[in-house]
């Protein structure tokens, strides 16, 4: 009986070590929130202050590349947490952030945009992944004294829109999240 | 149960070591490493890094119409295509990375079937262009363009088929700098080897 509790034990101890996505669904954007937080000592406002000082009457939406302004999150879908007058600092070990990041979101979360500006400490992310015949996207930017991680599901025709121009895709989403109300 | 355990710990490792072997034998992968060259991150004043995985390529592809004529060649460019990836490190002086620092991408476009098609230096800037492809019998099975420039280090793999003669469509979208290739020459035997 014993043997068969330690087979067990060693078995289950295996799977919880796999990076499987069978594991239950995890939350990319307080996990992104939690990995800003432990790297760089700050704290996040899950209220976006904009909205409180009422300006979430105002309703916009995103220009992609030169395009027409479009909505391009579904309606109820975006998740915003703010960090505000706080500093951001690495150390000039920006790419250890990055890299915690990846750790935190890989298993369930592709990345696809990383952009990096050790200097200025400006960092943008955008992470990927599939929900239903949508998709989520996980926005992440951070500049010397402010951060924002945004998620909002986005439609492939959209999505198709926004890879023409990734580097641009986490400004969009962005600016549309924290400046309209969604 | 015991003795099967022991078993696996014994064989395991050779076990490994084979399948190891066997897919380094397989080689020829059109998709390059590219992780190592996260080091020069932190010394790059900027960093721009794209992955576009199949999955997502081939998905968001038939999204791009056929009624505005840039969509559909677009989406011609890129129906076969199995990923785009992009490194670029862009520094404030000169010389700020070393050609140690990017032998280990160098290292797998000079073997793993890859063969250089364009090789431009300029020794006036500086600056270091080669665009290599690597070919699996007669089709193009993936592309990479590697710039070297005294302040810059950019590199461009595309994984799968595509055509050459319209790789500048690319250019500007999908996180694919602008390259400034020359035109595309014919596939001769040579190269295709």
């Amino acid at each position: 009986m014993k043997k068969v509790l330690v087979t067990l034990g060693l078995f289950v101890s295996l799977a919880m070590a796999l990076p499987s996505p069978v594991r239950a669904d995890r939350d990319g954007f307080s996990d992104a929130v939690k990995t800003i937080e432990q790297f760089y000592h700050v704290k996040h406002q899950n209220i976006p202050l904009l909205a409180r000082a009422g300006v979430k009457a105002v309703k916009t939406a995103a220009k992609i590349r030169g395009g027409e302004y479009r909505k391009l999150a579904e309606a109820g879908s975006v998740r915003v947490a703010f960090f505000e007058d706080q500093k951001f600092d690495s150390h000039g070990q920006i790419a250890s952030f990055k890299s915690a990041m990846q750790t935190t979101l890989a298993a369930d979360w592709s990345a696809l945009v990383q952009t990096l500006a050790p200097k200025t400490e400006e960092q943008t992310y955008v992470y990927i992944r599939d929900a239903g015949k949508d998709f989520h996207v996980l926005i992440i930017t951070i500049e010397k004294t402010e951060g924002t991680v945004v998620q909002a599901t986005v439609a492939p025709q959209i999505l198709a829109e926004l890879l023409k121009s990734p580097d641009e895709m986490g400004k969009a989403l962005t600016d549309e999240a924290t400046t309209s109300d969604p | 149960m015991n003795k099967l355990f022991r078993t696996i710990f014994k064989f395991g490792p050779a076990l490994l070591l084979l399948i190891a072997s066997a897919a380094a034998a397989m080689g020829q992968s059109a998709k390059l490493q590219l992780d190592q060259l996260d080091v020069l991150a932190n010394r790059a004043s900027d960093t721009v890094d794209v992955k576009l995985d199949e999955h997502l390529m081939q998905t968001t592809a038939k999204f791009f119409s056929g009624k505005d004529s840039d969509d559909a060649e677009i989406r011609d460019l890129i129906k076969n295509v199995k990923g785009i990836y992009v490194k670029s490190f862009s520094f404030e002086k000169e010389n700020e990375y070393s050609a140690a620092e990017i032998e280990s991408v160098m290292s797998q476009l000079r073997g793993g079937g890859w063969s250089k098609i364009i090789g431009i230096t300029s020794k006036k800037d500086g600056d270091n262009v080669e665009v290599y492809l690597l070919n699996i019998g007669d089709q193009i099975s993936g592309l990479a363009v590697v710039s070297a420039e005294p302040k810059e280090f950019t590199i461009v793999n595309v994984v799968g088929p595509i055509d050459l003669e319209k790789l500048s469509k690319l250019e500007g979208s999908f996180g694919v700098p602008y390259l400034n290739l020359p035109p595309a020459k014919p596939k001769t035997d040579k190269e295709v080897k």
